[in-house]
């Protein structure tokens, strides 16, 4: 990002994300960006390909918010609560396809993608029936010791929504805590689009520049959003709201419970929005 | 104070870590197993979660390998690609494993119930648990005792155990499953086959297997595994009380 200032939701998601893009979802548990998610189903985005390797709640919403043509996946669910449940509906009516790896092997394709290499040999996918499910997958033989490694493709997504906790306006974006996917997946992309707990100084940033974990070059808009994380959590801001996810189980058994779901919590500016969030309850800082 | 599944399950899967082991642990009853055995006899083993969390003491049971009480217990916060390539390269001895079937070949279904592409129950997917099974050093499978989670073959091979043959399969290393752990008995895999070879307090061979679809072949000596002492029953009271 270059010499651009901070963004709205809505203007990032309408200058970087089109309908049919590949778009790579942040938050690996920490730091899921509901936000930009959510921003996403406001403005009708349509046949997109979401990938990232463990999806939660965010992915099922934009799969029953009909944004989503296919999924590419190593795990689906509503983590220690249950299944996907829109995920599960949209795969039995036919209205997505899916492609589903692992944990390992999504992590493997997104950072070939950040390397730039067409793909990475890894010691997973050679047994059980999952090699068998994914078309297309090959096997290459080590030049060095003839070892029999699977050869995992490059994913590169078109745009990465990520959430963390601050950036400076140029767009170096500092994160801590849980990690996971979430900084490959966003080096693998084409496009990166950001939210922040909060915009801070550039000095602030360079005070402790091992804490960038993407660097301004890379990053196509950011956006200040606190509490762009819920009902996910943010390290030193707030606390994971478990209550929400099991809610979410509850009502996304139908269609017309997820649909409620969404129209109160997606449909909604982000005042009214921040008012149903416990803030008190939640806050750690 | 009786000790109840998650208990009986979490503790005698506990005494199978060893101290100064990684363990490679899920969400639920594997989180519970390797903290007994981390408050008790193996103070110096090292929990890991896929989220790139070593060391975690969690002081509430996260409901996520991403929650914040894996980051806030953690004394080394890295990434997936660190500790899955820690485990690609060997480095993670044991893991604690679970799923919604496992069969007598140790093989764990956590993808789906039925045919894969028109599925009874689609799952959640493999997640990191095929790529854990495929590399750690050997692995502990804990389950509830619920008669439909135990098949002859699972309806989906997410994470390899042994072939049909008893060996591990082409592309995975390790010893693969040694023990599935149940609220009623403690099972091996000696020759790559389910074995009954302990009992829980008060059970006994028919109830250790009951409603199983297969015949399990039975140990010449079956042990008698002893309750939860009092101290492991402090322990795992803050997460199963």
């Amino acid at each position: 990002m270059t010499g651009t200032s901070r963004r709205s939701l809505a203007l990032s998601v309408a200058e970087h994300v089109h309908d049919g893009d590949t778009v790579f979802l942040g938050g690996f548990g920490h730091a899921v960006p509901f936000a930009l998610g959510h921003e996403l189903i406001r403005a009708g985005k349509r046949d997109l390909v979401i990938c990232r390797s463990g999806a939660d709640i965010l992915a099922d919403q934009l799969i029953a918010a009909g944004c989503v043509s296919s999924v590419i996946f190593g795990w689906i669910g509503n983590p220690d609560v249950g299944i996907a449940h829109a995920f599960r509906r949209a795969i039995a009516d036919g209205s997505i396809t899916w492609e589903e790896w692992t944990n390992w092997s999504m992590v493997l394709r997104l950072q070939a993608a950040a390397w730039g290499v067409p793909y990475l040999p890894a010691k997973v996918l050679l047994a059980g029936d999952g090699p068998a499910v994914i078309d297309g997958l090959l096997r290459v033989s080590c030049p060095y010791t003839g070892e029999e490694l699977a050869a995992i493709p490059a994913l590169e997504p078109d745009v990465a929504i990520i959430h963390a906790q601050r950036a400076d306006e140029s767009g170096n974006v500092q994160m801590w805590g849980v990690i996971g996917d979430t900084v490959v997946g966003a080096l693998a992309s084409k496009r990166i689009i950001v939210s922040v707990e909060e915009i801070v100084h550039t000095s602030v940033i360079e005070s402790s520049p091992n804490l960038t974990v993407i660097p301004a070059h890379r990053v196509a808009a950011v956006c200040e959003v606190p509490w762009g994380a819920y009902p996910s959590y943010v390290e030193g801001a707030y606390t994971r709201d478990d209550d929400h996810y099991v809610e979410y189980d509850r009502r996304s058994r139908t269609p017309e419970g997820v649909a409620e779901h969404l129209e109160r919590w997606v449909n909604v500016d982000r005042d009214a929005y921040l008012s149903m969030i416990d803030r008190h309850r939640l806050a750690t800082a | 104070m009786h000790a109840n599944d998650i208990e009986l399950t979490s503790a005698a899967a506990a005494r199978m870590l060893d101290d100064g082991e990684a363990c490679f642990v899920g969400i639920g009853t594997p989180s519970i197993a390797a903290l007994v055995a981390k408050h008790g006899h193996a103070p110096n083993l090292t929990l890991v979660y896929e989220s790139g969390a070593y060391g975690t003491v969690p002081s509430t049971l996260p409901m996520s390998t991403g929650s914040p009480s894996v980051a806030s217990g953690a004394s080394c916060l890295g990434d997936c690609g660190l500790v899955f390539g820690d485990l690609q390269a060997g480095r993670i001895e044991v893991a604690i494993l679970s799923a919604a079937q496992v069969d007598r070949f140790g093989n764990l279904n956590s993808t789906v119930i039925g045919r894969y592409r028109t599925p009874k129950v689609r799952l959640v997917g493999s997640g990191g648990a095929h790529d854990i099974a495929s590399l750690v050093g050997r692995t502990l499978i804990v389950m509830p005792h619920d008669p439909r989670r135990f098949v002859e073959h699972v309806d989906f091979v997410t994470a390899p155990g042994f072939d049909r043959g008893g060996n591990r399969p082409r592309g995975t290393r390790g010893t693969g499953p040694v023990a599935l752990i149940t609220p009623r008995a403690v099972f091996g895999f000696g020759g790559g086959d389910l074995r009954l070879e302990a009992l829980q307090p008060g059970h006994d061979a028919a109830s250790a297997t009951e409603g199983f679809g297969f015949s399990v072949p039975i140990a010449d000596r079956v042990e008698q595994l002893e309750p939860p002492t009092r101290r492991e029953m402090e322990i795992m009271a803050r997460w199963t009380r």
